[in-house]
């Protein structure tokens, strides 16, 4: 069903990943995945994944939902594997496809890049699983305030705006689709069968009553914000205070020194 | 034989999840033809849930609907037959529109079944005329219409499909009193000229009491009775038990009496009040 679409994942339970900042988190976020590139052997590597594995533990999201993101990539990531494998420099020679070959130095080079593809894509859910949306777009919005210097005053609220509407209206429309396909098939219409075209065809009378009714929600929900004197970022404060607090200084303590052990074992090993 | 029987019929929303909830569970009952059934409850009393079973949105977790003693489950492919057969009008219909014009929105349903060309057409006018859809609106946009009116379309695009049960899931919603007179108004001439079974599920007292011949009352899921207005509104003490009441002037009859003014037990509508009170009234002045 509709209904089990859900945007944004999270997964609500308690846990230090959780509490931490959401600026914090997507600043370090960042700084993991450059981090996970810039791991040049397999020491560095194996760091990085046991570093990644420990945020999953201490997220204390079931390590299950983190592979099924995983799954949604698989092809991704096995078409990056596998032409990974024929870009290796020496080594000494596997196959040999016309002008192609597969050396042992690909190999490692296509396990190196899945295995980075794997972290990333585990770091981010951790984000996504650990943060709100609406932490995460007042996040974006506070990362991105210095944008006003640079004439921008109001583009970056305005956008922040946006974005939590959309987020808090998915959950709406999607109920509002779910209505206007009853209806519809109440009176007959046919969604499941018929060839490509006619199946276009019959999405208009869903698209059309969603359409009007986003509009009209849209006009409601802009009179509602004037009547609360909604008037722009200008002088807006916020209920929710984003504030670092020392156990966000000592995060992000853990991940820069975890950063610079990379760096140690990639010069040293 | 009645013409919808619903046995057993249980609904649970979130098949494996830890969320599982049971929206409707274990109702029986059985629609003679041609009855007006009404249903009442309170919200999330799985009033909704109840009505999308009988012309099959929804399939049945247990137990089964059957249409005129057939399984409307027998057959899966066929389910859209029975879709044209037992009518659905949804809350706030209106909002479904969505052709250029009244005629094209009013067309679609019975388009879907599979008429065309003079049939269709007569289709549309009959039910046009049936409840007082004006032929200059038939070319209009039906978003250039009244709220009441838009309603009044959306009905009509239903009803087109000339359907053997009707079903509407608060129809007066959100209208005013003309509005709600002429949504009653459009369901009783729909009855008289089709001879259909309607089902009304509705939070207006007042507007059960005037049209119903029988009250479903649902109560958390399951079917807390089944009887005839007069029986069901018998009931005010169990009715308030469950979040409901008998209608406005049953409550006012019952406090008059309260004070010792000798009026008759079991008026629920305004008309026979009025003509309770006039009957009293000139009793005094012969007296």
């Amino acid at each position: 069903m509709l209904r089990d679409i859900t945007f944004g994942q999270y997964y609500d339970c308690d846990s230090v990943v959780h509490r931490t900042d959401p600026r914090a988190k997507i600043v370090l976020l960042i700084l993991i995945i450059v981090f996970i590139f810039l791991a040049k052997n397999i020491f560095a590597l194996l760091f990085c994944t046991a570093c990644v594995f420990a945020i999953i533990f201490v997220s204390r999201v079931p390590i299950k939902l983190y592979i099924k993101n995983l799954k949604a990539i698989l092809p991704i990531l096995i078409f990056t594997a596998v032409i990974n494998m024929f870009y290796g420099d020496g080594g000494t020679v596997l196959v040999q496809l016309w002008r192609l070959s597969i050396t042992t130095a690909g190999i490692y080079k296509a396990f190196y890049m899945a295995l980075r593809i794997i972290l990333l894509i585990f770091v981010s859910s951790a984000l996504t699983y650990t943060t709100t949306p609406n932490d995460l777009t007042d996040a974006i919005e506070r990362l991105l305030s210095p944008l006003k210097f640079i004439g921008l005053k109001n583009a970056v609220h305005t956008l922040a705006m946006m974005m939590t509407i959309a987020l808090r209206f998915i959950p709406t429309l999607v109920e509002e689709t779910e209505k206007i396909m009853n209806a519809q098939k109440a009176r007959g219409a046919d969604l499941e069968n018929g060839n490509l075209k006619q199946r276009v065809k019959a999405l208009v009378p869903i698209l059309i009553p969603l359409l009007i009714s986003s509009i009209r929600r849209a006009y409601e929900l802009a009179e509602a914000m004037e009547c609360r004197c909604y008037c722009g970022g200008e002088g807006r404060q916020r209920m929710k205070q984003l504030k670092l607090r020392p156990a966000d200084y000592a995060v992000c303590g853990v991940t820069v020194c975890c950063c610079a052990a990379v760096i140690l074992l990639n010069i040293f090993l | 034989m009645p013409i919808l029987e619903v046995k057993n019929l249980s609904h649970s929303y979130g098949g494996n999840t830890p969320f599982i909830n049971d929206a409707v569970s274990d109702v029986s009952f059985g629609i003679e033809k041609g009855e007006i059934i009404g249903i009442i409850g309170h919200t999330g009393s799985g009033k909704s849930t109840l009505v999308q079973h009988l012309n099959g949105l929804l399939k049945p977790t247990e137990g089964e609907v059957l249409l005129n003693n057939e399984n409307i489950w027998d057959n899966p492919k066929e389910i859209r037959k029975v879709r044209s057969r037992v009518g659905l009008v949804f809350q706030y219909p209106e909002y479904q529109l969505f052709e250029e014009t009244v005629y094209a929105d009013i067309a679609f349903g019975p388009k879907n079944m599979g008429l065309a060309g003079d049939e269709l057409d007569k289709r549309v006018r009959e039910i046009c005329k049936m409840i007082g859809v004006k032929d200059e609106y038939l070319e209009k946009s039906p978003f250039d219409l009244s709220g009441g009116e838009k309603r009044r379309v959306a009905i009509a695009g239903v009803m087109a499909m000339r359907p053997e049960i009707i079903v509407f899931d608060e129809p007066t919603a959100g209208l005013d009193p003309a509005g709600r007179e002429s949504v009653i108004e459009i369901i009783n001439n729909y009855r008289a000229a089709t001879g259909a079974t309607v089902i009304v599920i509705s939070h207006s007292m007042e507007d059960m009491a005037l049209i119903a011949d029988k009250i479903i009352v649902m109560n958390n899921g399951k079917l807390f009775m089944f009887d005839t207005v007069e029986n069901v509104f018998s009931n005010g003490d169990e009715l308030r038990k469950i979040g409901l009441n008998v209608p406005i002037v049953t409550r006012v009859f019952d406090e008059l009496r309260g004070r010792g003014i000798p009026l008759p037990e079991n008026v629920f509508t305004v008309k026979r009040a009025v003509e309770e009170i006039t009957a009293l009234k000139a009793g005094e002045r012969n007296a």
